[in-house]
């Protein structure tokens, strides 16, 4: 049994996007920073799936959340029928430590994913974008 | 999301209230531009932000140059524990001033 959330891909979902998120955390019994940290990661992938994957390819489309938990994780399955991109292949920021006036923008939100959930994964199924967050529910704050 | 200013000893106060991502972030920071003092200080203060995702860095990043551009320092006050850490990782925290209260912050960028 999953709890799902599926709703229009706007930035208008962000806010409900993270609530379904909190909630699913809260009933894995994950601690807050953990809980936090996996917000944001699925935050940052939804912000860019729906901006660079339906907005700016001129696409309409939903985003359908899943939230699974079993003894050891909580995983949540966010999907879309956007344009294809695996987050994954994206190259880390190298200038984390370069002066601000210098810095590039962008990067950062997939950065923080990836640093910020036990386990991501991506794949391409039935013609859809799949992007997996992985937390495991002992030791939750581990890093 | 909103934003509020005021001005204290001569610091340019920018309180900022609500959840800051990808849909609010780019609309705080339209707020805050036009409030950015020239060689001027802008304290910006973040007690009334819970969440911020990698747009508010985004805004914190032009804001900063912003600031720069036009002569001012900036300060920042009342980050989250979460905020911090993200700022942190991402090495944002070692090109910001981060202070403990708004009268620290006065006090500083007056000193």
């Amino acid at each position: 049994m999953a709890d799902t959330l599926q709703l229009p891909a706007t930035l208008d979902a962000l806010g409900p996007i993270r609530a379904f998120v909190d909630a699913a955390a809260s009933a894995a019994g994950l601690d807050h920073k953990a809980s936090y940290r996996l917000r944001l990661a699925v935050d940052e992938i939804a912000t860019n799936v729906i901006t660079h994957g339906y907005e700016e390819a001129g696409l309409r489309g939903d985003l359908e959340l899943q939230a699974w938990r079993n003894g050891e994780t909580l995983t949540i399955i966010l999907e879309d029928d956007a344009v294809p991109f695996d987050p994954t292949t994206l190259a880390e920021p190298d200038d984390l430590g370069t002066p601000l006036e210098e810095r590039a923008v962008g990067g950062l939100g997939v950065f923080l994913t990836v640093h910020g959930v036990d386990e991501f994964r991506y794949e391409r199924v039935a013609r859809r974008n799949r992007n997996i967050f992985v937390m495991h529910r002992q030791g939750a704050d581990d890093g | 999301m909103t934003v509020t200013d005021r001005v204290e000893q001569g610091v340019t106060i920018v309180a900022i209230e609500g959840e800051l991502d990808g849909k609010s972030a780019p609309e705080a920071q339209q707020a805050i531009v036009p409030l950015v003092p020239a060689d001027g200080k802008l304290l910006i203060d973040m007690h009334g932000v819970p969440y911020m995702s990698s747009a508010g860095l985004r805004m914190m990043l032009l804001l900063y140059r912003q600031a720069v551009a036009k002569g001012s320092v900036v300060a920042l006050v009342g980050l989250s524990e979460e905020i911090e850490d993200t700022m942190s990782a991402t090495g944002f925290l070692d090109f910001f001033t981060v202070v403990g209260s708004v009268a620290s912050g006065i006090e500083l960028l007056n000193a």
